[in-house]
């Protein structure tokens, strides 16, 4: 048997899921997370003694005509791939619009049950809804849900197994099939709705009516306000990030790092003196310390995945997008494009994905091409080390990484606009505004539970193949022989990387090890911590003596042979350039254009190399009072890149004053 | 914007017209907050947005409330549910 969960956007269908199948995907309190179907199967508790159940979550929708690309999927799931039950998910305060929905599903006579979901909220807003009288006008079983405790949702799933297999007939009866035509249907559309007003008139019993002013609207007057939505924002972004970087996360990541040094001293102690040096030292620096090095951020990147969590589950990232709306607006992209880069925060992939949210073709692409600019989960720990060694407060650091990458997907919409803007149109912007509500600390340790197991798997998959294949190239010469010490310039690593550090001259990091980094960055953004370890000997960049992050920050600062500026240089250029080759696979499928997509990598190179040119040649200016080595070639690349972006907003611009020229 | 409004207003006192706050033009943009507006028209060429709207419960002979104007959205109420819309779409929604 097959169910499928179908209702509007917000209304808690991926809760709902979670909650009866077990699983851990992703949910939010904002319309739109969920842009994709998701598969499970009732959990035993819930489906005693029955056989698999089977449930598809379909992302939100608010009617069978599709809006956008993911309302596009659930009305071509309930049509064509006949599911046996339908599971309409209604949030129960809002069945004044929820229903337009439930009346169109009635009609694929597919049998339905109904949830009322989050009827725990009707007590506090006042709200009185006789289910019994719904069940009956309806013509389907009504079941009072909340799946955020879970009550209700055995006797949903017990519904949905009586109806199985029985037809379903539809109650809204003007619905008929011999007229046709845009005036019927605007008839019919109308009558539908006509229908559901009665109907809520007849079931549901308000105090005090929604249109009334209440505690929330002031919270958004002062959260989503013209001059404090920035401030607030800034503010919060840096409470998380002061928190995970500066405070609770240094101090769990202590354990850890003491733990993996445990493990170093054992494993080294297993093997004695036997085992080949060339062999010991793959394990224990390459593997070991390379894999270490990336796991001893995991605390720091759980609290602050923890912490986002928090913030994602209290409605604040919806007030998020209409503050940003107004900048994005400026430059071509619409408040929506927000959601997708505050994804991607965690991810650059889903965050890409999420762009299918946004309707207009051109804003999507710039949107996905954009998004990866936004630090990732995999870029904290490379942050988060160089904010440590390099800086004192890391926290101040890893703030304005977020405000740099907001200010360079300004600049880059508005290019991107200039280039392929197609001549004035109008840009609507509409989103729900859901209610804010006290984040679950359950939800948010759910959460950052399952972000750590994937953090984990990536260490121990792609970055410890990663960090061996690093040290072997950096063991070995081109005829297999060990390198010699105080020949390192030899080895297939310095080799390969070599001429890619002649281009990094001009940014102040051109050496062979600091190039290989950050080449390995582009298989997975760890990896330049990994690697970093592995081609430096450093076996951890947490000091387990004091509780803080890289005590000993001088020594690996002085390892790496780099000024404070030229670090910075070097943290700008691995976050703002290509992401990981996964993300360009996501901005692949979702941008569907070759052009946009090459357009897309070469715009990100430019960009990455542009920023740490100027961060390197103005940082040592006004530290050292001359400019940095390099300083004329790096410029000559860097006009280029302009002179290039200069011809397409030109070509653009000519390109529309004679398509104006033949409209008039 | 007030001057066009009361021009517009002498305007059609003086020709006597009938559909007077059509060609007022009144628009969420121009309303009062927290007052109901009966929905006359959803002004737009975008069938699509239209279409939504409509979904949402937002179509001539609704109510739709203002709540509060944030820099350049606003909030309004519809059916049950409160929206953040842009200006753009603010104008477009006819009362």
């Amino acid at each position: 048997m097959r169910i499928a969960l179908a209702g509007n956007p917000n209304s808690g269908k991926t809760t709902l899921f979670n909650a009866i199948t077990g699983k851990i995907e992703y949910v939010g309190n904002w319309p739109g997370v969920t842009i994709a179907r998701k598969e499970g199967d009732v959990k035993k508790a819930l489906n005693k003694g029955g056989s698999k159940i089977r449930v598809i979550d379909l992302p939100g929708a608010y009617s069978l005509s599709p809006f956008t690309t993911e309302e596009n999927i659930t009305s071509e799931f309930v049509k064509n791939e006949n599911p046996d039950v339908i599971i309409n998910i209604i949030d129960v305060t809002n069945l004044s619009r929820s229903l337009f929905f439930t009346t169109q599903l009635l009609e694929l006579g597919i049998p339905l049950v109904i949830a009322l979901n989050k009827s725990d909220l009707l007590k506090k807003k006042g709200i009185v809804v006789n289910s019994l009288v719904l069940e009956k006008q309806l013509g389907c079983p009504v079941m009072e849900t909340a799946s955020t405790t879970g009550s209700g949702l055995l006797e949903l799933i017990e519904q949905a197994k009586i109806v199985y297999g029985k037809t379903q007939s539809a109650p809204f009866t003007g619905y008929s099939k011999s007229a046709s035509g845009q005036a019927a249907d605007d008839k019919l559309k109308h009558e539908r709705f006509a229908f559901v007003n009665q109907l809520v008139k007849e079931v549901e019993m308000r105090k005090v009516a929604s249109s009334k002013q209440t505690i929330q609207d002031t919270a958004d007057r002062i959260i989503a306000n013209k001059i404090l939505g920035i401030p607030i924002f800034g503010a919060i972004i840096y409470l998380v990030f002061s928190l995970s970087q500066t405070y609770l996360g240094p101090l769990f990541a202590d354990y850890l790092v003491g733990w993996i040094d445990t493990l170093y001293d054992y494993t080294e102690g297993l093997m004695g003196a036997e085992v080949s040096p060339v062999l010991s030292s793959l394990l224990l620096d390459g593997i070991i310390g390379g894999v270490g090095a990336v796991m001893g951020f995991l605390p720091l990147i759980m609290v602050l995945f923890f912490l986002l969590a928090l913030l994602e589950d209290s409605g604040y990232m919806a007030r998020v997008a209409v503050v940003m709306d107004r900048y994005l607006k400026k430059v071509g992209l619409s408040g929506k494009s927000i959601i997708p880069m505050v994804i991607g925060t965690g991810c650059a992939i889903p965050g890409v994905m999420a762009t299918r949210t946004i309707r207009d073709e051109r804003q999507r692409r710039t949107t996905a091409m954009l998004t990866p600019f936004m630090p990732c989960g995999a870029k904290l720990p490379v942050i988060a080390l160089f904010a440590g060694v390099f800086f004192s407060d890391a926290a101040w650091v890893g703030t304005s990484m977020y405000f740099v990458a907001i200010l360079v997907i300004v600049v880059g919409a508005l290019i991107v606009q200039r280039i392929t803007n197609e001549g004035p149109s109008k840009s609507y912007f509409i989103m729900e505004l859901p209610d804010y509500r006290l984040p679950s600390l359950k939800r948010a340790l759910i959460s950052m539970m399952s972000r750590a197991q994937a953090f984990i798997i990536r260490a121990a998959t792609i970055i410890l193949v990663c960090n061996a294949a690093v040290h072997i190239m950096q063991t070995f010469t081109w005829s297999f022989q060990v390198v010699e010490p105080g020949m390192e310039n030899s080895s297939i690593l310095a080799s390969i990387s070599s001429p890619f550090a002649l281009l990094f001259i001009p940014l102040g990091f051109g050496v062979w090890q600091l190039a290989a980094a950050a080449i390995a960055g582009f298989i997975a953004k760890e990896n330049v911590i990994g690697a970093l370890a592995v081609v430096y000997g450093l076996t951890n960049f947490i000091d387990t003596e004091e509780f803080e992050l890289v005590a000993g920050a001088g020594d690996v600062a002085s390892v790496m042979g780099l000024t404070s500026v030229a670090a910075l240089a070097y943290l700008m250029f691995n976050l703002f350039t290509p992401p990981c080759f996964a993300a360009i696979g996501a901005m692949n499928a979702e941008m569907d254009s070759k052009r946009w997509l090459w357009a897309g990598i070469g715009f990100q190179l430019g960009v990455g190399y542009t920023l740490a040119y100027f961060v390197y040649q103005f940082g040592t200016l006004i530290t050292t009072g001359s400019l940095g080595a390099g300083v004329i070639p790096g410029l000559a690349g860097i006009a280029a890149f302009f002179s290039i972006i200069a011809y397409l907003i030109r070509r653009n611009d000519q390109k529309l004053r004679h398509d104006l020229k033949e409209a008039v | 914007m007030e001057l066009t409004v009361a021009h517009n207003i002498c305007k059609n006192n003086l020709s006597g017209t009938r559909e007077e706050s059509v060609k007022q033009n009144l628009n969420l943009t121009g309303v009062e907050i927290n007052y109901p507006y009966k929905i006359k028209e959803i002004d737009t060429e975008d069938d699509n947005m239209k279409e939504f709207l409509f979904a949402l419960g937002c179509y001539e002979g609704e109510k739709a409330t203002v709540i509060s104007i944030l820099a350049e959205n606003y909030v309004i109420n519809v059916k049950d549910a409160r929206y953040s819309i842009n200006e753009e779409l603010a104008k477009a929604i006819l009362v």
